[in-house]
C-alpha cells in the first residue's frame, strides 16, 4: 500500500480507532493489532513476500535469545553470524544475485570468454527488504554488543520488525529506540497527533508537488539522453537533487508523522541536507539512519578513524561503496557511492571537513549534484555520456512538450517555497513562529498547504523511489 | 476519555476548515479555470457549454489534427465543431459527448476511429482528469464513467482543488503561448521525414492485445446515445502513411462487428492509396498535415454525403 493512495487513506484512520479503542486493554493487544495492520500493509503488494518478514522476524527472535543466553564469546558470535548470514543472505538472493550473474557474464565476455552456464533467473524485488533486514540485523548486533536485552515478547519483536510506518522505506530504526517502545505503554495526546498531521501534510508536500512535479521533467532528459544538451542535464541534474529529496525525506516525514498516531517516536532522517558546507556534514543531514547505521555497524568495526591515515581512507571508501550498492544493483549506485567516499576523503586530505559560509554551501551542492547524475542516469555509460554533455555540448535548454510543458516551473516554483521555508528553519527560527500564533491560524496554514498539495500535486499512485532499495 | 474527546473535536475541526479552505479557493481556481481562451480546456468547455454545431467530430489526436470543420462546412452545408482532444480514448469520448448531448443535439456525429480503441490501455482511464473539471455540473453522467476503475471517485471528487488539480498548468501556459484553434481544428505543418518513419515502423505494436469489456461497452453506449437522440453516426478511419493490416487486429476487429451489428457506416481510410506513401500529405507517419488534412475531409464529406 502506498501512503500517497486512497486505500492509505481509509486504512490509517480505521487502524487508528481500533488502535485507541483497545487502549485500556493489555498492552499485547494494541501490538497485535499493529502486526496484523503492519502485515496487511505489507501484503497488499504482494502477500507471498510476507513470509520473508516472518522468517526474518522469527530467525532474529531466536538468535537474538540464543546469544543471550550463550555463556562463550565464542558461541555468542557464532548466533550472531547466523542472523548476520540469513539477513544478507536474502538481500544477496533476492537483491543481488542477478546484478552478480549479469557482471560475470559480461566480465567473461569481456575477456572472449563465453560463459553459458549462467542464466539469469526472474526474482522478484520484495518491497523494502534493505530497510527491514539492516534494522533486525541492528537488533542481533545490539543484543550482541550487550546495549539490549533480547524481548522475550515474540509478538511485539514482530510488530518492531514490520512496523507499517518504516517498514519499506524507513527511517531504519535502531532496536534499542524502538523496541522498548513496543514494550511499554503507549499514549496519545492532542500534541503528538498535531505533530503527526503537520508531519504528513508536509511529507506529502515535498512528495506530490516537488518530487513527483520534478520527476516529469527529469524523466524526460534522463530516459532520453541522446536527444538532450548539457543545459537540460545540469537544469535536471539540480531538478533530480529535489526529486529525490522531496521523495525521500517527504516518505520519512509521512512514516514519522504516522507514526506520532499510534504514539511511537522515529528518529529524524533528513536535516536540511542541501545547506551541508561540506560533503561530511551532508552525510549527517542526508538518510540520517542509514549514514549512521553504517558508521556504527561497517565504519566503526572496520577501525573508523582510529587507524591509520591509509586504512582511515579505505574505511571510508569501503563503507560509501557497500552504502552505494545497498542502494541498488547496478554499477551506477557503485559508482556513486565511490565518488562520495572519494569526496569524504578528498575533504580529509584538505582539511575541509568543517568549512562553512554560503560559497561552501554552493559548492558542496554542486559536487552533490554531480554525484546525482551516476545515481539517476540509467547506466554507467549513460552517465558519463551526461557528464561529457554537460562539459563539452551545452546546447540549448529543453524546456518540455506538451501536457508536461509548465512541470518544471511549478516544481521549480515549490523548490523556492521549500528553499524559503528551510532557511527560516535552518537561521531563522522554528515553524511554530510562523504558524502557531493562534490555533486557527496554524490550521489555516496547513488546510492552505493541503490545498496546495490537491490543486498542484501530482496524482497517480507514483511509488517513493526508495521502495526499489 | 476526555482526552479522546479533545482529539477527536480538533481533528473534526482541522476537516471543517480544510474544506472551507478548499471550498473558498476552489471556486476561484474554477472561476480561473473558466477564463481561459485557448487550449485544450477552452476546446472542452466550448463543445459542452457552447457549440450548437449541427455536426461533431469526436476521437483522439487524429479527430482533432484531422478534420477540417470549415472544410466539412463548405462540403455538407452545415455548421461543424471538432472536439477531438489528443491522447484521449472512448471514456473521454464518451463523457464529452453525454455532457454536450443533455444541451444540444446535433444531426451528425463522426468517430474517428483508432484501430487501438478497445485494447487495455492504462491512458484511457489515467486521462480521464482532463474531464474532472467538470464533475461538479455533470456529476449525473461523468460519475459513472470516472466510477469505472476508481473505487474512491467520491471522496475524490469531494475536494474542488481536486477537480482542477494541475489545471492552473496548462492555464499559464496557454495564457504565455495561446493555441490558436479553427473550430477545435489545430493544423499541423512540414512533411515527414525518413528518420520519423523508421522510428514509427520499430515502434507500431500496440502495447496491449487483450480487448477490455469496459470499453467496448464505452463504444456501444457511445453509439445508443446517437441513435436514441435521432443523430446520424459515422465511423472513420483516418488515412496512415504506411499501408498496414488491420484487418488482422482483434480491436478493429470488433469495432467492424459492433458497427455491423448496430448499422452504423464505417468509412474506412486506413490504407487509402491516395494517402498511403504520400509524404506530401503528413506531419508524421499517423498525422496528417494541413494539405493532408484538407484533401482528406474533402475526400470524406463526398462520401458522407453519398451514404
Amino acid at each position: 500500500m502506498y501512503f500517497n493512495s486512497f486505500d492509505f487513506l481509509i486504512f490509517l484512520p480505521v487502524t487508528f480507532l481500533l488502535y485507541w479503542f483497545l487502549d485500556n486493554r493489555k498492552i499485547v493487544f494494541q501490538n497485535l493489532l499493529l502486526l496484523a495492520a503492519s502485515y496487511i500493509f505489507y501484503g497488499w503488494w504482494d502477500w507471498r513476500f510476507l513470509s520473508l518478514i516472518a522468517l526474518s522476524t522469527v530467525v532474529d527472535y531466536v538468535v537474538g535469545l540464543k546469544i543471550y543466553e550463550s555463556n562463550s564469546k565464542k558461541h555468542k558470535k557464532r548466533w550472531l553470524l547466523c542472523s548476520v548470514f540469513f539477513n544478507l543472505g536474502l538481500l544477496a538472493f533476492f537483491k543481488y544475485c542477478n546484478f552478480f550473474i549479469d557482471s560475470w557474464i559480461e566480465l567473461c565476455s569481456a575477456i572472449g570468454i563465453q560463459n553459458q552456464e549462467f542464466t539469469v533467473m526472474r526474482i522478484i524485488l520484495p518491497v523494502g527488504i534493505s530497510f527491514y533486514t539492516f534494522q533486525t540485523m541492528s537488533y542481533t548486533i545490539d543484543v550482541y554488543r550487550e546495549k539490549l536485552k533480547p524481548t522475550k515478547d515474540l509478538v511485539a519483536f514482530a510488530a518492531f520488525v514490520s512496523f507499517f510506518p518504516q517498514l519499506v522505506a524507513g527511517p531504519i530504526e535502531r532496536a534499542t529506540h524502538l523496541l522498548p517502545q513496543f514494550l511499554n505503554k503507549r499514549s496519545v495526546s492532542q500534541g503528538s497527533i498535531s505533530l503527526g498531521c503537520k508531519l504528513i501534510i508536509i511529507g506529502f508536500f515535498l512528495k506530490l508537488v516537488i518530487a513527483d512535479r520534478a520527476a516529469i521533467y527529469v524523466n524526460a532528459v534522463y530516459n532520453n539522453v541522446e536527444l538532450h544538451d548539457g543545459l537540460s542535464f545540469i537544469f535536471a541534474t539540480v531538478l533530480f537533487a529535489f526529486q529525490i529529496y522531496g521523495d525521500f525525506a517527504g516518505y520519512s516525514l509521512i512514516a514519522i508523522g504516522t507514526a506520532k498516531f499510534f504514539g511511537f517516536d522515529l528518529m529524524t532522517n533528513f536535516r536540511r541536507p542541501y545547506f551541508a558546507a561540506s560533503i561530511h556534514e551532508f552525510w549527517n543531514r542526508w538518510h540520517i539512519s542509514l549514514s549512521t547505521w553504517f558508521r556504527d555497524y561497517l565504519y566503526i568495526p572496520l577501525g573508523g578513524n582510529r587507524v591509520g591515515k591509509f586504512r582511515w581512507f579505505f574505511n571510508l571508501f569501503i563503507t560509501f561503496l557497500i552504502s552505494g550498492l545497498w542502494h541498488g544493483a547496478s554499477w551506477t549506485f557503485v559508482l556513486w557511492g565511490a565518488i562520495n567516499g572519494a569526496y569524504l576523503i578528498i575533504e580529509v586530505l584538505l582539511k575541509a571537513k568543517s568549512r562553512k559560509g554560503i560559497l561552501n554551501i554552493i559548492s558542496t551542492f554542486i559536487l552533490i549534484c554531480f554525484s546525482w547524475i551516476f545515481f539517476r542516469a540509467n547506466t554507467v555509460s549513460e552517465a558519463f555520456c551526461i557528464v561529457k554533455k554537460i562539459v563539452l555540448q551545452p546546447g540549448k535548454l529543453y524546456i518540455g512538450m506538451g501536457d508536461d510543458i509548465a512541470a518544471p516551473f511549478y516544481a521549480v516554483l515549490a523548490i523556492i517555497v521549500l528553499i524559503g521555508f528551510e532557511i527560516w528553519r535552518e537561521y531563522i527560527g522554528s515553524v511554530k513562529q510562523i504558524t502557531e500564533k493562534t490555533e486557527i491560524s496554524r490550521m489555516l496554514a496547513y488546510s492552505l498547504l493541503i490545498f496546495l498539495i490537491l490543486y498542484l500535486g501530482v496524482f497517480g499512485d507514483s511509488q517513493f523511489i526508495y521502495f526499489q532499495f | 476519555m476526555s482526552k479522546y474527546r479533545v482529539i477527536i473535536f480538533k481533528l473534526i475541526k482541522l476537516l471543517i476548515i480544510i474544506v472551507i479552505v478548499d471550498m473558498v479557493l476552489g471556486i476561484a481556481a474554477e472561476k480561473l479555470f473558466y477564463t481561459q481562451k485557448t487550449g485544450k480546456y477552452a476546446r472542452s468547455t466550448y463543445a459542452i457549454d457552447q457549440t450548437n454545431a449541427e455536426t461533431l467530430v469526436f476521437g483522439s489526436s487524429h479527430a482533432h489534427r484531422h478534420y477540417v470543420p470549415d472544410v466539412l462546412e463548405n462540403e455538407l452545408q452545415t455548421s461543424a465543431y471538432n472536439v477531438g482532444a489528443e491522447g484521449q480514448q472512448l471514456l473521454y469520448h464518451l463523457g464529452l459527448q453525454k455532457m454536450i448531448l443533455k444541451r444540444v443535439t446535433p444531426k451528425t456525429i463522426i468517430l474517428n476511429i483508432d484501430e487501438d480503441f478497445l485494447f487495455n490501455s492504462t491512458f484511457a482511464y489515467d486521462r480521464l482528469h482532463d474531464l474532472y473539471p467538470y464533475y461538479g455540473d455533470h456529476k449525473d453522467v461523468l460519475r459513472p464513467i470516472f466510477a469505472v476503475n476508481n473505487r474512491f471517485v467520491d471522496i475524490k471528487m469531494f475536494f474542488k482543488s481536486y477537480l482542477f488539480n494541475s489545471t492552473i498548468v496548462h492555464m499559464t501556459r496557454y495564457y504565455v503561448s495561446p493555441q490558436i484553434d479553427y473550430k477545435g481544428y489545430r493544423p499541423l505543418n512540414g512533411t515527414v521525414s525518413e528518420k520519423e518513419i523508421d522510428n514509427y515502423e520499430n515502434d507500431t505494436q500496440p502495447k496491449s492485445n487483450l480487448i477490455d469489456s469496459n470499453l467496448v461497452n464505452a463504444l456501444k453506449e457511445f453509439i445508443l446515445n446517437a441513435k436514441s437522440n435521432n443523430i446520424k453516426l459515422v465511423f472513420v478511419t483516418s488515412p496512415n502513411l504506411i499501408k498496414g493490416n488491420y484487418k488482422q487486429n482483434r480491436s478493429f476487429s470488433l469495432i467492424n462487428v459492433i458497427a455491423t451489428e448496430h448499422n452504423i457506416p464505417l468509412l474506412d481510410f486506413f490504407n487509402d492509396p491516395r494517402f498511403s506513401d504520400n509524404h506530401d500529405f503528413f506531419h508524421d507517419p499517423s498525422h496528417l498535415n494541413d494539405k493532408g488534412a484538407k484533401y482528406f475531409t474533402k475526400l470524406l464529406a463526398k462520401e458522407i454525403l453519398a451514404l
